[in-house]
């Protein structure tokens, strides 16, 4: 029984830093139809300012992620997506694919190839319940940081004038300019708003394992984009749910799998990814309503 | 809204839109004058949508002028036109359907000038449209059509245009519907607001509009007026005529 | 004639430019002759990745898990079976047991690959758009852990090593010029046709009776044997292999190489797999000081790859739909007969261009 608490409680955390992650890819997504595979670079540089910084006073050091991943954001708009609008689709995938890969280059030039110690919140990183479930108060946070998030971003869509434009121009970006939706502002808001969650992500994964390496982002995104193409990518509450999917399954595995079978892990999880597309291509948790209403 | 009117006229001059090789509107001139309601009728792909999508800045001119009272307004972006005070009413309505009634209502109001007057504004559309007050909780891609186009209208009209453009407002409607939709019209241009209209229901549009323009192949082929409403001859000719 | 002729020169060109790679190659000194055979078993990878995403327009993360099938396939077939015991202590009996000849391993890397694309496309190719991205990632990932940890079908994270080195610049310009044979036949073909149609247009394709999934299926195992057997060439060009190099890089690499040179045309594949490889290959080069004759260039270490993305970031943001806009080769000012009536869509247009909206 203790294990299955356990796993409940490690899956949970999990998911809910894979739920950030995929909130930023399909906020990215909803509003641009940009699939973002650079995405992961935000947080890498978050991760490594953490690591940099990790003599300042904590919340400076914070911030100073936080604006890394934002400033990079931004810029990767700036210089490349932006002038990408129109451009086919395979293009935009391949060239996100181009960028990650060119930055990727960049942190092993600056930071070196054999990672770099993020001990920020290293603090973090101790039990907090002993016994019968193991609790480390990163997992603690992680969920408490995970929910709080996610429901603020909840709010800010649904409350605030930008969220309310943000939500309108994920779901047709043309009648929400005919509206006067200034498109710019909207996308602009999105990739800082990824950004932000880039650095959040990036503080909970190095608060959990210090160390940063240069493919630190792809591998969340990665999985994260899979959750938000398993969950439904067409609405941000089914991509962020598919994305907290990812996770949990993947803890929960982790934990559950044998050793021996544990180095199969990836296999299991992406095995129930083909499924999953297999029987309900539209997304895990699109309802039937949704798929198909709206005209092309 | 006031009732003085202040209206502002619409002007398009020598309107030229291409999609890749296709030219789709070619030397289109057109005039609303302040306050008028005139209609564009025409057969499917004569050009009609593609013209409120010129205006709307949707899709880019090749050529040509449009003006917004004394205002040149080519070349702007669609959020920019919206915010110049021009409204569109998209055919098939474009709510937002998984956002409530309200929610969409809000957005309308996004490309207003000035707040001022909102409520009254507000006060206005709900005695229009009833709907809008009773489903504002509802999701609105639950309501029915004709619903969904109460609420589309009711959407532009918050934006406070001086210009409203209607796309198709009757397809798909029933009978019923359809009238209430062209006695809201009959509101609005009371309000002094300017409108312009694409209606497949030529009859129906040439009999309630100030002046009806008939498209065929991306060219404006006849201007008619209420008294030619029992013409059919002419307008079946300019309908399908070389 | 002058249809037949336009044919001729389409897939000339692409050969052209493979054989004369392949013979500066031979000319070259024999350090940098496997700069050229790499250049061309990439190109034969991307070829094959192009009769299926560029026909079909489904983009496609899974066809470096033909490669590595290939790969590791005519590796453990090939490597001399006095050493398996010891370099794969735990290979089922059948691969154990069993050695063919570098050639035969080369078919056999192309049957398996397109065994392989059969039992995962079947399924798979009801999938469109991302969905279908993500599937065939996730068949990447399968195949990528599978292969790493599973130790009765290969030498799981240790390097597969002594493999006879048997692909010569010539074998390598063979393997790509048979590959760019079978990609442009296909295209040619009514099956090639009709897949071409379901990218345009799938709902008109689907209305006008084409059926998508069998199409598809089709292009996708077509493919798989190409890629199996470019997977055959690269692990005989190289002598030995690891799973990572058939992993991620590679699947991003190829395809940057596929939409850079233009993925809607079988010239684009050749000339983007080509140009990147260079580009990529003299670049380090450059890391370790590079003569120019004139002057010397000496990269820092790692610059040569952030160069190389910002490059290929450049050309897609400045040719959207690649460096030849996803057009067949043709001979410049060499016209084309008139057609005004009907500019032959289908290899005129790179596909690239938005379609037209329909007004009312």
């Amino acid at each position: 029984m203790s294990n299955v608490i356990q796993y409940i409680i490690d899956g949970i955390a999990l998911g809910a830093v894979y739920a950030l992650a995929a909130v930023g890819i399909a906020l990215i997504f909803g509003v641009l139809r940009l699939v973002n595979f650079a995405y992961g670079e935000l947080i890498t540089i978050a991760a490594y300012v953490l690591a940099v910084t990790s003599n300042w006073w904590l919340p400076l050091s914070l911030l100073a992620a936080v604006a890394s991943s934002v400033a990079l954001a931004v810029l990767t708009d700036r210089v490349a997506f932006k002038r990408l609008r129109e451009a086919p689709p395979a293009t935009t995938l391949v060239a996100t694919f181009a960028l990650s890969f060119a930055l990727e280059a960049v942190w092993r030039l600056v930071f070196g190839v054999n990672g770099r110690s993020a001990d920020v919140l290293g603090a973090l990183n101790t039990t907090a319940i002993s016994g019968a479930i193991d609790v480390r108060w990163v997992t603690i946070v992680e969920v408490v940081v995970g929910a709080a998030l996610l429901s603020a971003i909840a709010i800010f869509l649904r409350r605030s004038t930008i969220g309310l434009q943000m939500r309108a121009a994920a779901s047709d970006i043309r009648t929400a300019r005919t509206l006067g939706v200034r498109a710019d502002r909207v996308i602009l808001s999105a990739f800082v708003l990824s950004g932000v969650l880039a650095a959040v992500v990036a503080m909970l994964l190095t608060a959990g394992s210090p160390l940063v390496t240069p493919t630190l982002g792809l591998e969340v995104t990665t999985f994260a984009l899979v959750g938000v193409v398993v969950g439904g990518m067409d609405n941000l509450v089914t991509a962020t749910l598919g994305g907290f999917v990812v996770g949990f399954v993947n803890a929960v595995l982790g934990d559950a799998l044998g050793a021996d079978l544990r180095v199969f892990l990836s296999s299991f999880t992406y095995l129930a990814v083909i499924l999953v597309l297999l029987l309900r291509p539209g997304g895990l948790f699109a309802s039937r309503r949704a798929t198909g209403a709206e005209r092309v | 809204m006031s009732e003085v009117a202040t209206a502002v006229g619409l002007a398009v001059e020598g309107l030229e839109v291409a999609y890749g090789p296709v030219t789709v509107v070619r030397d289109l001139t057109l005039n609303v004058e302040p306050g008028e309601v005139v209609a564009l009728v025409g057969a499917n792909g004569a050009g009609k949508t593609t013209t409120l999508s010129a205006i709307m800045g949707l899709v880019p001119a090749k050529a040509g002028a449009i003006r917004l009272g004394d205002r040149s307004i080519a070349g702007f972006r669609p959020e920019r036109v919206a915010r110049a005070g021009i409204a569109l009413v998209p055919e098939g309505r474009h709510l937002f359907p998984a956002m409530t009634v309200e929610e969409n209502l809000k957005l309308g109001t996004i490309g207003r000038r000035s707040d001022d007057g909102l409520a009254e504004d507000r006060a206005w559309v709900e005695e229009l449209f009833p709907a809008v007050r009773d489903f504002s909780g509802r999701r609105a891609g639950d309501l029915s059509g004709g619903q969904q186009q109460q609420v589309a209208i009711a959407r532009a009209l918050l934006a406070r245009p001086d210009v409203l453009l209607l796309d198709e407002p009757s397809l798909g409607l029933a009978p019923k519907t359809v009238e209430s939709v062209f006695e809201a019209l009959t509101e609005i241009r009371r309000r002094g607001v300017t409108v312009l209209l694409v209606e497949q229901r030529a009859q129906l549009a040439i009999g309630f509009c100030d002046r009806t323009y008939v498209m065929a192949a991306g060219e404006l082929r006849l201007t008619l007026t209420p008294k030619d409403a029992g013409d059919s001859a002419r307008i079946v000719a300019a309908y399908f005529g070389s | 004639m002058s249809r037949a002729r336009t044919a001729a020169i389409q897939l000339l060109g692409p050969i052209a430019l493979i054989v004369i790679v392949g013979l500066l190659g031979s000319a070259s000194s024999g350090a940098h002759q496997i700069d050229f055979v790499n250049a061309l078993v990439q190109t034969t990878i991307v070829i094959g990745m192009y009769i299926f995403i560029g026909n079909s327009g489904v983009i496609s993360f899974g066809h470096i898990s033909f490669v590595a099938i290939g790969a590791f396939v005519a590796g453990v077939l090939t490597i001399p079976s006095v050493v398996k015991p010891t370099l794969l202590p735990a290979l089922f009996p059948l691969l154990a047991n069993h050695s063919v000849s570098p050639f035969a391993s080369l078919l056999i890397a192309a049957g398996a690959g397109a065994l392989f694309a059969l039992v995962i496309g079947a399924p798979l190719m009801r999938l469109g758009g991302l969905a279908a991205g993500i599937g065939t990632l996730a068949v990447l990932e399968i195949t990528h852990n599978l292969l790493r940890y599973w130790e009765k079908i290969g030498p799981g994270a240790r390097t597969l090593s002594l493999v006879p080195t048997t692909t010569t610049m010539r074998v390598a310009t063979i393997g790509a010029v048979v590959s760019a044979v079978v990609a442009y036949g296909y295209q040619r073909t009514r099956a090639g046709r009709l897949l071409r149609a379901t990218r345009e247009d799938p709902a008109a394709a689907a209305g006008a009776g084409v059926r998508i999934h069998g199409q598809r299926l089709g292009a996708f195992v077509l493919s798989g044997a190409v890629a199996g057997l470019a997977g055959g060439l690269l692990v005989h060009a190289l002598g030995s292999i690891t799973t990572e190099q058939v992993y991620l890089d590679l699947t991003f690499v190829t395809l940057a190489m596929l939409v850079v040179g233009g993925m809607n045309s079988l010239w684009g594949a050749v000339v983007g797999a080509l140009l990147i490889s260079f580009l990529d290959t003299y670049l380090g080069y450059a890391e370790n000081g590079l003569d120019l004759g004139l002057f010397r260039v000496n990269l820092p270490d790692g610059l040569s790859t952030v160069i190389l993305g910002a490059i290929m970031l450049a050309i897609l943001v400045l040719r959207p739909s690649g460096l030849t806009g996803g057009r067949e080769f043709r001979i410049p000012g060499l016209r084309r007969r008139a057609t005004p009536a009907q500019p032959d869509a289908e290899e005129e247009d790179g596909g690239a261009a938005p379609a037209a909206e329909t007004s009312a």
